[in-house]
């Protein structure tokens, strides 16, 4: 089969791979009908999460046909059509039950990996370092999922595939973001990035009872697009803007209620900071740039809320933890406990709430991905969302 | 009992003494520590199952090789002692780099059980053989009532089998104990061992050749089930 491999920083390659077997009882291959280029995919393009080794397959927001079952999944025949989660889980262990199922025990083969770095491992993924479990991911043809039985959602309605793809991460990312900055009805609510995280985010806050949603961001059609959604827009990059000062002006100077990192550890900063962290960045002395984490921090009103579905990978500098503390702050965050959101949200789509192809710029052919990837990483031609057709000539 | 606390609705009973000595006298103990060529592993997991079970589990022993790495078979030999044999060379994966001229080699050693408590203890040591290495597993419910905390402590003497896990497998024997203990829980709650053994990958670099060890597609992972 085909399949997008990456092959060193900034370097991703197609290439004629063999196809996945089933190798365990729980397993399922897929037949990839849809995939899609993830904002987390740039923080391994760009060489930010370790681990990753050349010719390891990309891809973990996909869906399909399933081709092939495993002696024990039961819920699924050859010929369903399904989403697949990008978290995998087993269903049986302690944290499975609690349903925080991106902590699941027993789904990382390379556990160790994670012990090492973080003293704990979380769920294995799709195609996201070896870290963070090894397992080839879906920007290809075919698939290998693991506990099929606990993972994939079917779909029965003939919803296109763009309309339901999004289950697969951003949508429950975005909406787990919004439960996690646990609003109250008509407050006040602040996101930053409005890539497709960052949309679901403003989406799901309306869903959610916000009466407002603030959004921030720097390119005018991800910009637009917050606005066709009913978000106020801030645009950082303008001559004069403080976002700190924007948000005390739009909230009658206590701040947002609670406020979204929708950014994660690549955030952009033309400042002085922004200096600053390339600096240590460069000399390994700090990992992530959280210049956006600094500002929601400081901006959230006194006993608020950080909700932070950006993705962070290791050690943080000069972030304002006294006035988070001073100010008595509740900060969330983490990988997305998919399952807990696909079925809800799906009949969300099913009774047309949302249509989350909203955001889709571009639809290609994986022999397109590699130079996609770039205009992805860059930004340029209004891009606002990538989907891969693995079949298409 | 304490007088300045008399409101604790859940609290559990502290033994005066708690299995593999994490608990005396309500202090906490840390694992013994290596010395004189002897290693210590202790190590822990919570497994949602019963004790019962992970007994019953870890007492068959000819289901050894299932879940832990290298162990190529295990034959009781009697009621409380059995023969372990443990593959030292690299084995044959089919993959990129299988070939490895050393893959029949094997050390082996007999084991005996000294204690064995049905659903709560199990220890043994080996009784000759290439390996020195006595442990103790032992299951109790959990203070949460949910599962069963397995833990494993382990002591080694340092020679062949130390040595095999660390170029072999590329492991120190203390991580291998961690990683068995890994796969008996993976096993116990689910059914099988994750593993990418044998899943497609683009061209492979030379960065991959020098972490190989490190990575599961790499690793081989215990079989889980018996070949059907
Ligand atoms: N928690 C999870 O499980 C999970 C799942 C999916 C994605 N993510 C993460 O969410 C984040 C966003 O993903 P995405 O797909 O939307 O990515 P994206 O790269 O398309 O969007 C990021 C947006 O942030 C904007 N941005 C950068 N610096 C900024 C700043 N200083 N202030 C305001 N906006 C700024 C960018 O202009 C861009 O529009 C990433 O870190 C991604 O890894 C997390
Ligand atoms: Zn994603
Ligand atoms: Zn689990």
């Amino acid at each position: 089969m085909k399949a997008l491999c990456w092959m060193g920083n900034n370097k991703v390659e197609v290439h004629n791979v063999t196809d996945p077997t089933i190798l365990n009882p729980h397993d399922a291959i897929i037949k990839i009908t849809r995939t899609a280029i993830c904002g987390s995919d740039l923080h391994l393009f760009d060489g930010f999460i370790p681990t990753m080794e050349e010719g390891d397959i990309l891809g973990h927001e996909f869906m399909g046909i399933v081709e092939e079952v495993g002696k024990e999944v039961a819920n699924l025949q050859p010929g369903d059509r399904v989403v697949v989660p990008f978290t995998i889980a087993c269903g049986n262990c302690e944290f499975c039950k609690k349903r925080i199922w991106s902590a699941c025990d027993n789904t990382n083969p390379n556990a160790h990996l994670m012990e090492a770095a973080y003293g704990y491992s979380g769920s294995g993924l799709f195609g996201y370092s070896h870290m963070m479990g090894g397992y080839a991911g879906g920007q290809a043809q075919y698939v290998r999922v693991p506990f099929a039985n606990v993972g994939p959602l079917k779909i029965e309605s003939d919803l296109p595939d763009e309309k339901v793809l999004f289950l697969s991460d951003i949508f429950p990312t975005g909406y787990m973001a919004a439960e996690n900055a646990q609003i109250q009805e008509n407050d006040t609510v602040a996101v930053w990035g409005c890539g497709p995280v960052g949309q679901f985010a403003i989406a799901s806050a309306f869903m959610l009872g916000a009466a407002r949603v603030i959004a921030i961001d720097r390119f005018p059609e991800r910009l637009d697009l917050a606005r066709s959604i009913g978000a106020i827009t801030v645009d950082y990059s303008g001559e004069d803007v403080s976002v700190l000062t924007a948000l005390k002006d739009l909230t009658g100077g206590i701040g947002p209620d609670a406020c979204i990192d929708a950014v994660g550890l690549e955030a952009h900063s033309a400042q002085l900071q922004g200096i600053y962290d390339k600096v240590k960045t460069a000399l390994m002395l700090e990992t992530d740039r959280p210049s956006v984490l600094r500002q929601a921090i400081q901006a959230v009103r006194k006993g608020g809320t950080v909700s932070i579905p950006g993705v962070y990978g290791g050690l943080l500098d000069k972030v304002p933890f006294g006035a988070a503390f001073g100010k008595g702050i509740t900060m969330k965050m983490g990988q997305t406990n998919m399952h807990n959101y696909m079925e809800p949200l799906l009949q969300r789509i099913e009774k047309g709430q949302i249509d989350p192809s909203y955001i889709i710029s571009h639809r290609i052919t994986l022999e397109q991905a590699p130079e996609m990837y770039k205009v992805w990483r860059d930004k340029k031609e209004n891009v606002t969302k990538i989907v891969i057709d693995p079949w298409a000539a | 009992m304490s007088k300045a606390l008399n409101e604790k609705p859940n609290a559990k009973l502290l033994p005066a003494s708690s299995s593999a000595g994490v608990i005396l006298n309500g202090r906490y103990l840390p694992p013994p520590e290596d010395k004189d060529g002897k290693i210590w592993i202790r190590t822990s997991a919570l497994v949602q199952a019963d004790p019962e079970t992970l007994y019953e589990m870890w007492r068959d022993v000819e289901s050894a090789p299932l879940w832990q790495e290298q162990i190529e078979r295990v034959t009781r030999t009697g009621e409380t002692t059995s023969h372990w044999v443990m593959r030292s060379g690299g084995k044959d994966s089919g993959g990129d780099k299988g070939k490895n001229k050393d893959k029949d080699r094997t050390i082996e050693w007999d084991s005996e059980v000294l204690a064995d408590e049905p659903g709560r203890r199990i220890a043994w040591r080996s009784i000759g053989g290439e390996s020195e290495n006595a442990g103790e597993v032992i299951f109790e419910p959990s203070p949460s009532g949910r599962g069963t905390m397995v833990t494993v402590l382990q002591e080694f003497r340092m020679g062949k089998l130390a040595s095999v896990w660390e170029t072999i497998v590329g492991r120190n024997p203390k991580q291998a104990v961690i990683e068995y203990l890994r796969h008996f829980k993976a096993l116990a709650e689910t059914g099988e061992i994750p593993r990418t053994e044998g899943q497609p990958h683009g061209p492979r670099g030379k960065i991959a050749g020098i972490k190989r060890s490190m990575y599961g597609e790499e690793i081989p992972t215990p079989p889980a089930r018996k070949a059907s």
